[in-house]
C-alpha cells in the first residue's frame, strides 16, 4: 500500500496546489451564494402567510426540506459536471505525456495506482461538497436546524459523488484525452439518473422492482430525508467499487495489450 | 543479470520481435543497435515489465518479469524514449517522488535525490518547473529519475537524443561511471556512442538479432578476412597483375590515387609477409602498410540493410 500513499500524496497535491481547483470551488461557491439566501429568504416569506395560502404540503415548512433538500440537489446538479473536471486528467494526460510509462515500471500494482487517484480525487471532492455543507452550516446561526438527518444527507451525496468519481476515473483511464473523457464522464452521470425511469415503463412486478433498486433517485431520496438505508449505502458503494475494479483492469491491460 | 529466451511480441497482426534470445552479465554495458522500427524499444519495455511478450520469457535477476513484475521493477531504472516527467512539478520535488514510487526507504530518499542530481547535473534547475526546461534539461531529468533508486540495471531508451554536444559527452561520461556497479542496456542507433560506451553489442533489425558480440570481434569480422591500407612512393597502374601470384588475395581496390590502394587478404598474417616483401623487391617506395579495421559503421550497414549494397 506504500504505492497508494506515496500517489495519493502527489495527486492531492496536484489538486490542492493547482488553481484550476480553487477556480472550480470559487465557481462553486459563487452559485451557492446566489442562489442560497434566495431559497431561504423564500423559505421565511413561506413561513410568516402560511396561514393564508392553502394546499402548501407540511414538510415544506421544514427547513430540510424546504432549503437544505433543494440545495442538495442543486449541489448534486454542479458536482456532475464538476467531477469530471477534477478526474478528467488523472489518467488520460499521464497517457498523454508518457509518464504513465513511469508508474507501470514502478514496483507498484495497478490497484495501487488505482486507488491512489480514487482517494486523492475524493479528497478533492470533499472539497467541494464541504463548501455545500458550510452554507447550511452557518444557517444554524440564524435557525434550529437538526444535525443528524443533514449529516446523513450529505453523507448521500457524498456516496453519489463517490460513484460519478470511480465512473469518471474509469472514463479517464480509456482514452488519451482529456477533453473526450470530461464529455463522456458527463454523460455518464447525467444518463445514471434516468436509470429509475425503466420502472415506469416494464410490466412486469419483478422488473419494476429491479429498477427500483437500482434507481440513483430513490436511494438517494431515502438518504437526503435522513433515513440511513443499508441497501442505499451497500449499492453506491458496490456501484463505486464496480467502476474502481473496471478502472484497475484497464490499467492493468496496458501490461499485456 | 537479464536472460530473454524465444521472445516474440505481435502488435495485432505485425510481429515487432522475433524469438529473441540474448543474456547480459552482471555489471556489463551493452548497446543496443539497430534501425528505426527494429524492435529495440519493444525489446526494452519487456524487460521493465512494461509489457508482456506474446511468448517467450525474459528475468531480471532471476525473476520472472511477467510472473514477478514487482520485485522486477524494484531493480530497474528505465528511461523511455519520451522523459516520464510531469510538467507541472518542481525537479527537487518529481525527483523525490520517483524515489518513493520506486520504494526507497523514506530516511534515504533525501540523499538519493541529491545523489542523482550531483550525476546529472541538474543542480542549477533542481527549485525550477519541469514545464520551463529545455529539452535537453528534461532528458537529464529522465537520466536522474532513472538512477534515483540506484537500480541494479539501468534500461536507457536512446539517453542522448535531443542533448547538445556537451552534454552527450557528459552522459557518455556517466555512462561510464556506473559501469560495473550498473547493469546497462542503452539502444541508440548513433554509433559513435555504442563505440564511446558500450562493450558488448546487440545489433537488432527488423525484430530479430542479427549480431551479437563485443565490438572488436565485431569489427573485425567476416571470417578471417582483413584488410590491409598499403601506400607507395611511386604510382602503381596495375596492383592486380602483381599480386596474381599470391592466392591468399581476395580484392583489391584502388584508393584515393594510384598511390594508395586497399588489398583485402584471406588469411594470417604469413600473407602480409609476402605482400611487403613483393612491393619492397619490386622497388615501389613502401612508405605504409598497416591493417584497417572494417569499423562499426560497416558492419552495421552491412547486417542491417543487407548484403545487396555490399559493404554499404
Amino acid at each position: 500500500m506504500n504505492g497508494t500513499v506515496t500517489i495519493l500524496k502527489k495527486e492531492l497535491k496536484g489538486f490542492y496546489f493547482n488553481p484550476t481547483f480553487w477556480i472550480i470551488c470559487f465557481l462553486l461557491s459563487l452559485v451557492f451564494s446566489w442562489v442560497f439566501p434566495i431559497q431561504l429568504n423564500l423559505f421565511a416569506q413561506l413561513l410568516t402567510n402560511y396561514v393564508m395560502q392553502q394546499g402548501v404540503p407540511q414538510n415544506q415548512l421544514n427547513i430540510h426540506y424546504g432549503v437544505f433538500i433543494r440545495e442538495l440537489s442543486y449541489l448534486n446538479l454542479m458536482l456532475i459536471f464538476m467531477v469530471p473536471a477534477l478526474t478528467m486528467k488523472l489518467f488520460s494526460e499521464e497517457k498523454k505525456v508518457r509518464t504513465f510509462d513511469l508508474l507501470l515500471t514502478s514496483p507498484v500494482t495497478s490497484f495501487e495506482i488505482v486507488m491512489g487517484k480514487y482517494i486523492a480525487a475524493m479528497g478533492a471532492v470533499m472539497g467541494l461538497i464541504f463548501i455545500g455543507f458550510l452554507y447550511p452550516a452557518a444557517t444554524s446561526v440564524i435557525a434550529k436546524i437538526n444535525w443528524l438527518p443533514l449529516l446523513i444527507a450529505f453523507l448521500g451525496i457524498f456516496l453519489v459523488a463517490s460513484v460519478y468519481t470511480a465512473m469518471n476515473l474509469f472514463c479517464s483511464s480509456l482514452t488519451e484525452q482529456g477533453i473526450v473523457a470530461y464529455v463522456s464522464s458527463v454523460v455518464m452521470n447525467v444518463s445514471i439518473w434516468f436509470i429509475g425511469i425503466g420502472s415506469e415503463v416494464v410490466d412486469s412486478e419483478a422488473g419494476r422492482k429491479f429498477f427500483e433498486h437500482i434507481s440513483f433517485s430513490s436511494h438517494l431520496s431515502a438518504m437526503g430525508e435522513g433515513t440511513i438505508r443499508t441497501g442505499a449505502i451497500i449499492f453506491f458503494i458496490s456501484l463505486a467499487g464496480l467502476f474502481v475494479f473496471l478502472t484497475e483492469r484497464v490499467v492493468e491491460s496496458a501490461r499485456w495489450r | 543479470m537479464i536472460e530473454i529466451k524465444d521472445l516474440t511480441k505481435d502488435y495485432g497482426t505485425r510481429r515487432a520481435i522475433s524469438n529473441l534470445n540474448f543474456s547480459v552479465k552482471k555489471g556489463d554495458v551493452v548497446g543496443f543497435l539497430g534501425p528505426n522500427g527494429a524492435g529495440k524499444s519493444t525489446t526494452m519495455k519487456i524487460i521493465t515489465g512494461f509489457m508482456a511478450p506474446s511468448s517467450g520469457t525474459a528475468s531480471v535477476a532471476g525473476f520472472d518479469v511477467f510472473e514477478n513484475p514487482i520485485e522486477v521493477k524494484k531493480r530497474i531504472g528505465y528511461l523511455p524514449e519520451i522523459p516520464p516527467v510531469y510538467a507541472d512539478m518542481y525537479v527537487h520535488d518529481y525527483l523525490t517522488y520517483v524515489a518513493a514510487l520506486k520504494q526507497v526507504p523514506k530516511a534515504d530518499i533525501p540523499k538519493m535525490v541529491a545523489r542523482a542530481i550531483e550525476k546529472t547535473n541538474l543542480g542549477d534547475v533542481q527549485k525550477r518547473l519541469i514545464h520551463h526546461l529545455s529539452k535537453g534539461f528534461k532528458q537529464r531529468v529522465g537520466i536522474a529519475q532513472a538512477i534515483v533508486s540506484d537500480p541494479e540495471v539501468l534500461i536507457l531508451d536512446e539517453p542522448t537524443v535531443g542533448l547538445d554536444p556537451k552534454q552527450v559527452a557528459e552522459i557518455r561520461e556517466l555512462i561510464k561511471s556506473l559501469k560495473g556497479q550498473h547493469t546497462i542496456v542503452l539502444s541508440t542507433h548513433i554509433l559513435p556512442e555504442v563505440q564511446a560506451t558500450c562493450e558488448k553489442i546487440i545489433i537488432i533489425n527488423k525484430g530479430t538479432i542479427v549480431a551479437q558480440d563485443s565490438i572488436q570481434n565485431l569489427a573485425t569480422m567476416e571470417k578471417g578476412q582483413s584488410r590491409l591500407h598499403v601506400r607507395l612512393r611511386k604510382d602503381v597502374s596495375d596492383m592486380k597483375a602483381i599480386l596474381s601470384g599470391i592466392s591468399s588475395v581476395v580484392g583489391i581496390t584502388e584508393g584515393a590515387s594510384a598511390k594508395e590502394w586497399q588489398i583485402d587478404i584471406q588469411g594470417g598474417e604469413d600473407v602480409v609477409d609476402s605482400i611487403s616483401a613483393l612491393m619492397v623487391n619490386k622497388g615501389f617506395g613502401l612508405i605504409e602498410l598497416s591493417p584497417k579495421k572494417m569499423d562499426l559503421e560497416d558492419v552495421f550497414l552491412k547486417l542491417t540493410y543487407g548484403e545487396s549494397q555490399h559493404g554499404g
